[in-house]
């Protein structure tokens, strides 16, 4: 094999040291919070009062809390519906139909539905958190403009319907990835393939489900290891529009874990959810990164 | 087997016609081959005979029903892409088999169908092999196999041995020859290498800006162009082309000397064309010709001696054998009795 390394650095440890730092205290900083997280996982740490200092090790007590008392399986449950339904179903298929559809269309056409695309992606979370709950609540665009003037009395979307509605709202603000991803796999999908499935006599459909997806089945792998890991930390829409509510209706694990951490100050209770957290999307991201993998 | 026919065909992009209004009759069981420079338009007729491409005007019908409007499937075509266009995540044999299979051909018939297609191409071993695994000669194969497989009516090959090193490409030409004849199939061939059009082809269609140039037997085309730009195509060497003028019973030659010539349309003559293998070397007094000899190539079995007039005119000469030629010698070249082609002056052939 070919020694790729620069003469100049490798004949020079003290240069080698000093490249390597940033590094090195990247990979230390990060390694010391996610140890400090799984140490008072297993703590009574609190944020204020006398647990703030004299905190004690109270072993997996914490872990048993997140099965034993009301909170985390259900926030579990809201998480696992909001990444299915806002990113897996929303994102990703909204994502491909948009790149399917658009490849291929016209330059004007194709360059205004990006466009709208990409603002979703570009506005800060808090700013869409405050449109989206200004056009769903009850005086708000959606009811002045559709609901009211169709004559029945207006709905107050973002209270009744919260988990729909952020549900929606994330769908508009991230498939700008999802469409930018496969715009590019399906641009590595050669067109002479394309034709090859039509001369074979190959339905518009079956192109799509029997030729394209397959081929770019790594990217659908990546691109779900990727939304699935966002959405299921994802914080400020969902906190900014609702703050997990009305009552816990919107409540994902990541507003939980927030409440609890900082609003109520439990701070070892805390770190035993995002430990949870950490093993779940670890789960999941190993059976991505299966999928990635190519068949032999 | 079906036979093809072009009538009219047209093809524009917005207001730019590419094709304009080409008619061909191909015969059942022929080959054809369509030839021409880049941006011809003969892929674009291709894919417009595959029904890949929608056509501006005009009329294709393939064993005598028009297929305008046919979807491609419906035509009973398959086609051999360039690239060739396997699908990537399917083995060798789904490869082949995808057609029948979407065609719902019951599964003892696909199996029996794939495998005499392999067998034909001695593919039989890499069946269960993703595309990736094999060689570019192997995917060739494979791409001609998906083809047979669908017994189609007309073959369609979209330059298939451009992505091939030459060596490979010689060899798949001939076994292309011997499927011609083992499948008795109509096929239609594009490519912009002469040599391909020359080799395989019953018939030469040689196309020039979306237009057809002139058709025929690969011979007809080297022995009787009927303009410069066949005549500067086809065959491997291209033609030599020097300017003429009437000078009473003969033609003036560039250098000043006279060739008689029995011909009746001696005054419309503006350029004269003579292949480099029907020029010879002569002595000086009984030479049409003299110039400085500025390259020559040896192949071994020929050379190719490129000698350059004193007008600054460069010709091509192909000599038998190893000549003993020095660079910057002074060449005297001979025409032949036979084998000199006269164009006017919009080099048409003057026959």
């Amino acid at each position: 094999m070919k020694n790729q390394s620069n003469p100049w650095l490798t004949s020079n440890l003290f240069v080698l040291a000093l490249g390597m730092l940033p590094a090195a205290l990247l990979i230390g900083v990060l390694l010391y919070f996610t140890a400090w997280a799984f140490a008072f996982s297993f703590t009574d740490l609190a944020l204020v009062g006398r647990k703030s200092v004299e905190w004690s090790w109270v072993g997996l007590q914490n872990f048993e809390r997140l099965f034993t008392r009301k909170g985390f399986l259900d926030a579990l449950w809201t998480t696992v519906i909001f990444v299915f339904f806002s990113a897996i179903v929303g994102q990703s298929v909204l994502g491909f139909l948009l790149a399917a559809t658009l490849r291929g269309t016209r330059s004007g056409i194709r360059s205004v539905v990006e466009v709208c695309i990409m603002l979703g992606w570009l506005l800060p979370d808090i700013v869409a958190a405050f449109l989206w709950s200004a056009t769903t609540s009850q005086t708000g665009l959606i009811n002045a403009l559709i609901v009211v003037p169709l004559g029945f009395p207006p709905i107050n979307f973002i209270n009744d319907y919260a988990l729909p509605v952020v549900i929606v709202a994330n769908v508009w603000k991230g498939t700008a990835w999802s469409y930018l991803l496969f715009s590019a796999a399906l641009d590595s999908v050669s067109r002479e393939v394309i034709e090859a499935a039509k001369v074979d006599g190959a339905t518009p459909f079956q192109r799509i489900w029997l030729v394209m997806l397959p081929i770019i089945r790594p990217h659908i792998a990546t691109n779900m290891l990727f939304i699935t890991i966002w959405t299921f930390t994802y914080f400020p829409l969902i906190f900014a529009m609702t703050g997990g509510g009305p009552g816990r209706q919107t409540e994902t694990l990541a507003v939980f874990l927030y409440n609890q951490s900082f609003a109520r100050g439990n701070l070892g209770f805390g770190s035993a959810i995002s430990v949870a957290m950490l093993a779940i999307v670890g789960v999941l991201s190993i059976f991505y990164l299966r999928l990635l993998r190519e068949p032999k | 087997m079906a036979d093809v026919s072009l009538r009219g065909i047209r093809k524009s992009y917005g207001s730019v016609e590419v094709v304009h209004g080409v008619d061909l009759d191909i015969k059942s069981g022929e080959f054809v081959v369509f030839v021409g420079p880049s941006g011809c338009g003969k892929s674009t007729l291709l894919r417009m005979i595959a029904g890949l491409e929608p056509i501006s005007g005009g009329d294709i019908s393939i064993g005598g029903v028009r297929v305008n409007d046919v979807p491609s499937p419906k035509r009973g075509i398959a086609m051999v892409f360039q690239s060739y266009a396997l699908y990537p995540h399917m083995t060798v044999y789904d490869n082949m088999a995808f057609g029948l299979k979407l065609a719902k051909t019951p599964k003892a018939e696909v199996d029996q169908r794939v495998r005499a297609a392999a067998r034909i191409l001695q593919i039989e071993d890499y069946l269960e092999r993703m595309p990736k695994a094999l060689s570019g000669g192997q995917r060739q194969r494979v791409a001609i196999g998906r083809a047979i497989v669908r017994d189609p009516k007309v073959f369609l090959f979209d330059e298939p041995l451009s992505n091939l090193d030459a060596s490979l490409r010689a060899q798949t030409r001939i076994e292309i020859a011997k499927l011609h004849d083992t499948l008795d199939a109509t096929m239609i061939y594009v490519t912009h290498d002469q040599v391909e059009a020359m080799t395989l082809a019953d018939r030469i269609v040689v196309l020039n800006a979306g237009r057809i140039e002139q058709v025929g037997s690969p011979l007809e085309l080297y022995s009787n162009p009927v303009n410069t730009f066949v005549a500067g195509f086809i065959a491997s060497q291209r033609m030599n082309f020097v300017p003429v003028e009437r000078a009473g019973d003969g033609l003036s030659l560039p250098g000043g000397k006279i060739l008689t010539l029995a011909h009746d349309q001696l005054s419309n003559a503006r350029t004269l064309g003579v292949r480099p293998e029907h020029l010879h070397l002569a002595s000086p007094t009984a030479a049409h010709f003299t110039g400085t000899l500025t390259v020559i190539e040896q192949f071994g079995e020929y050379a190719l001696a490129y000698v350059e007039l004193p007008g600054g005119e460069l010709i091509t000469v192909k000599l038998d054998g190893a000549p003993d030629l020095k660079l910057h010698d002074t060449i005297h070249i001979g025409l032949p009795d036979h084998g000199v082609h006269l164009f006017d002056d919009k080099g048409r052939a003057l026959h």
